[in-house]
C-alpha cells in the first residue's frame, strides 16, 4: 500500500470505492500522523480525531453496503478556524471568537459532509485571515512543512501546512488579497481562487465581503478540480453568490495544451517589484515548459501591480473595519498587534475614498479581462519571495506585500497557484495560472498539464 | 494630503470621536502607523482616478440589485 499521507484524494477515492482501503485505517493512518508531527508545524487549531473515526466509520459502512457517495466519500479534510461547523468554535484564530460555537454548518461544509468526507479539524489561520504570522494569540501559527523555521504562507496558513506535510489530502481555505495562494506557494501545494462568487461564502467569517473568497488547497491539481466540484455552486442566500451552472472542473485534465495561448504578465515581478532571482527564473522556466508542451506564449501587460494593491487594500480595510469596529471599540486588547494594526487601516478612510477605490476596481477590471482578447490564460508570480523565516518580523513584514495576487481578487477572477520547483535552499516556488471569469476548467488542464510534465508534485517535505 | 502630519495626540482625538476610547498608548502608535498608510493609499487612488480617467459616469464596482431580479425577463 502507498504510504497514506501521500494519496491523493482521487487515487484514495478509487481505493476506496473498491474497498482495497478501509476509511478507518486512512483515518487512523493520518491521526497518527497529526499526534506525531502537528505538535510542531501548528497546523491544526483543533484536531477533531472522535469526530473523523466517526465519519470514517458511518464512510465504512456506507461503502460496505454499496452506497459509495463519490470521490470525497471516506476522504479526510480539514477546514480553515473561520468556516462554520456545527457545534464547534469557530474562532478565527482569535481571543475574540475563542468561545464562538457555531450554529450551522457553512454551505461548503455541508457539501463536504453530504459527500462524505472525513473531518479532521479545524486549521490554524492568520488572525481574522488578516493578522500573522502572531505568537500573541491564543494558539501559536503554523509553520512551513519545508522548514519549520520559515513562514508558510497565510492567511490559510493551517490548510497549506497541513496538506503540504500529508496531515490530510485536501483543505478549505479562503483568499481576500491572496490567502489560499500564499500558503500554497509557500508550501509546495495547489490553492485556486475561484472567480468570485463561484463559492458560498455563507458561514464564513467575512475579512471583506466584495473581495472574499472560499477555495481548496492540495496536493495535485486533479485533486483541486475535484474538491472544486463538490464545493461550488450557487447559494440563494449568499448575496455575491454568481447564479451560473458550475461543475465539470475535471474535465479537461489530460488534454494537450497545443495552441492555447498563454500570456506572461512579467512586468508584475520584473519592474514593479523585483521577485527573488529564483522566482523570477522559475516563472521563466515554466513558460517554456508550457511553450514546449505546445501552448503559444507572449507577453502581456496591464497597469502597474501597485495600481490594484492600492485599489484592494483600500476595500479590504474599509469592508474589514466595518466588520470589527465594534470589537474594537469594546475589546481592542484582545486582538493580536498584526491584526489589530492591519484592521486599524481602515479606521478613518473617508466614504468617498472607499466608493472611488469601488469605481476603479471596475475600470481596473474591465482593463485587464480584455487582456483575454488575446489569450487565453495569464501566468505571473504569486510570491515574490520564497518563505521568509516566521521568527523576523521585518522580513514577515518585508515580504506581506510583495506579492501579485491581490490584483485577481480585485478583478474577481479565477487564479491557481501550482508548483514550480524549489530554491537552493529548499523551500518551494510557485506560479500563478489566471484566467476568464469561470474559466476554472481551463486554468486546471494547462495546470495540470505542467504538474505532469514537471513532476514537483512527488516531492514531499521530511518533517520532525 | 500627503503633506498632513498626524501627530498621536491628534489620532488619539480622532479615535476618540469615533468611540475607540479604550486604546492604550500602544494602540494609538498602531493607530496613527495605519492611518499613516492608508492616507498613503488614498493619495496613491486619487492619483490613479486621473491616469485611469475616471469620470463622474463611472459606477463602482457593485451597485445594489433586487432578489429576484433574474425572475422578471
Amino acid at each position: 500500500m502507498t504510504d497514506l499521507a501521500w494519496l491523493t484524494v482521487a487515487d484514495a477515492a478509487e481505493l476506496l470505492r473498491t474497498k482495497k482501503l478501509s476509511p478507518v485505517e486512512y483515518a487512523k493512518a493520518l491521526i497518527a500522523r497529526a499526534e506525531r508531527h502537528d505538535p510542531h508545524y501548528n497546523a491544526y487549531l483543533r484536531a477533531t480525531p472522535d469526530i473523523a473515526l466517526d465519519d470514517a466509520r458511518r464512510a465504512e459502512a456506507e461503502i460496505q453496503r454499496g452506497e459509495w457517495r463519490g470521490p470525497f466519500h471516506g476522504v479526510p479534510y480539514g477546514l480553515k478556524d473561520i468556516v462554520d461547523y456545527v457545534g464547534l468554535p469557530t474562532t478565527a484564530h482569535s481571543k475574540i471568537l475563542q468561545n464562538n460555537v457555531a450554529k450551522t454548518d457553512a454551505p461548503v461544509t455541508q457539501k463536504l459532509r453530504a459527500a462524505g468526507g472525513v473531518f479532521m479539524g479545524k486549521l490554524s489561520t492568520h488572525e481574522f485571515a488578516i493578522g500573522g504570522p502572531s505568537f500573541d494569540l491564543p494558539w501559536p501559527p503554523a509553520r512551513n512543512p519545508w522548514n519549520r523555521d520559515h513562514f508558510c504562507g497565510g492567511s490559510s496558513s493551517g490548510s497549506g501546512a497541513a496538506t503540504a506535510a500529508g496531515l490530510l489530502p485536501a483543505a478549505i481555505g479562503t483568499d481576500t488579497g491572496g490567502s489560499v495562494r500564499n500558503p500554497a506557494s509557500m508550501c509546495g501545494v495547489v490553492g485556486m481562487k475561484p472567480t468570485y462568487g463561484l463559492v458560498s461564502r455563507r458561514g464564513v467569517a467575512p475579512l471583506s465581503y466584495s473581495l472574499d473568497h472560499v477555495g481548496a488547497l492540495t496536493r495535485t491539481v486533479r485533486d483541486n478540480a475535484l474538491m472544486l466540484d463538490l464545493i461550488a455552486g450557487h447559494d440563494a442566500l449568499d448575496p455575491g453568490s454568481a447564479n451560473i451552472a458550475s461543475g465539470g472542473y475535471t474535465s479537461q485534465l489530460g488534454r494537450d495544451i497545443k495552441g492555447i495561448r498563454v500570456g506572461v504578465l512579467r512586468h508584475f515581478y520584473t519592474s514593479d517589484i523585483q521577485a527573488d532571482a529564483e522566482m523570477a527564473a522559475s516563472i521563466e522556466a515554466a513558460a517554456k515548459k508550457l511553450a514546449d508542451l505546445g501552448a503559444s506564449v507572449r507577453e502581456v501587460s496591464t497597469v502597474p501591480l501597485g495600481d490594484y494593491l492600492a485599489c484592494n487594500r483600500t476595500i479590504l480595510t474599509s469592508e474589514a473595519f466595518a466588520v470589527h469596529e465594534q470589537w474594537m471599540r469594546e475589546r481592542p486588547q484582545d486582538y493580536g498587534a498584526l491584526a489589530r494594526e492591519r484592521l486599524m487601516a481602515g479606521a478613518f478612510v473617508r466614504a468617498a475614498d472607499y466608493v472611488n477605490a469601488t469605481r476603479l476596481r471596475r475600470k481596473l477590471t474591465e482593463g485587464f479581462h480584455a487582456l483575454y482578447a488575446d489569450v487565453d490564460v495569464i501566468i505571473t508570480t504569486s510570491s515574490m519571495d520564497p518563505a521568509c523565516r516566521i521568527d523576523d518580523p521585518l522580513a514577515v513584514e518585508y515580504t506581506y506585500a510583495r506579492q501579485s495576487r491581490a490584483p485577481f481578487n480585485v478583478t474577481g477572477s479565477p487564479a491557481l497557484s501550482v508548483p514550480t520547483g524549489f530554491c537552493q535552499s529548499g523551500l518551494p516556488l510557485a506560479m500563478q495560472i489566471v484566467g476568464k471569469p469561470f474559466s476554472e476548467a481551463l486554468i486546471y488542464r494547462v495546470a495540470h498539464a505542467y504538474e505532469q510534465a514537471t513532476g514537483w508534485v512527488t516531492m514531499h517535505p521530511q518533517l520532525i | 494630503m500627503a503633506n498632513d502630519t498626524l501627530t498621536l495626540a491628534a489620532v488619539r482625538q480622532m479615535a476618540a470621536d469615533i468611540g475607540l476610547t479604550r486604546l492604550t498608548d500602544e494602540h494609538v502608535q498602531q493607530l496613527l502607523r495605519a492611518t499613516n498608510a492608508a492616507r498613503a493609499r488614498r493619495d496613491a487612488l486619487r492619483t490613479l482616478m486621473q491616469t485611469q480617467g475616471i469620470t463622474y459616469a463611472d459606477e463602482p464596482s457593485h451597485v445594489f440589485r433586487l432578489t429576484g431580479e433574474h425572475n422578471h425577463d
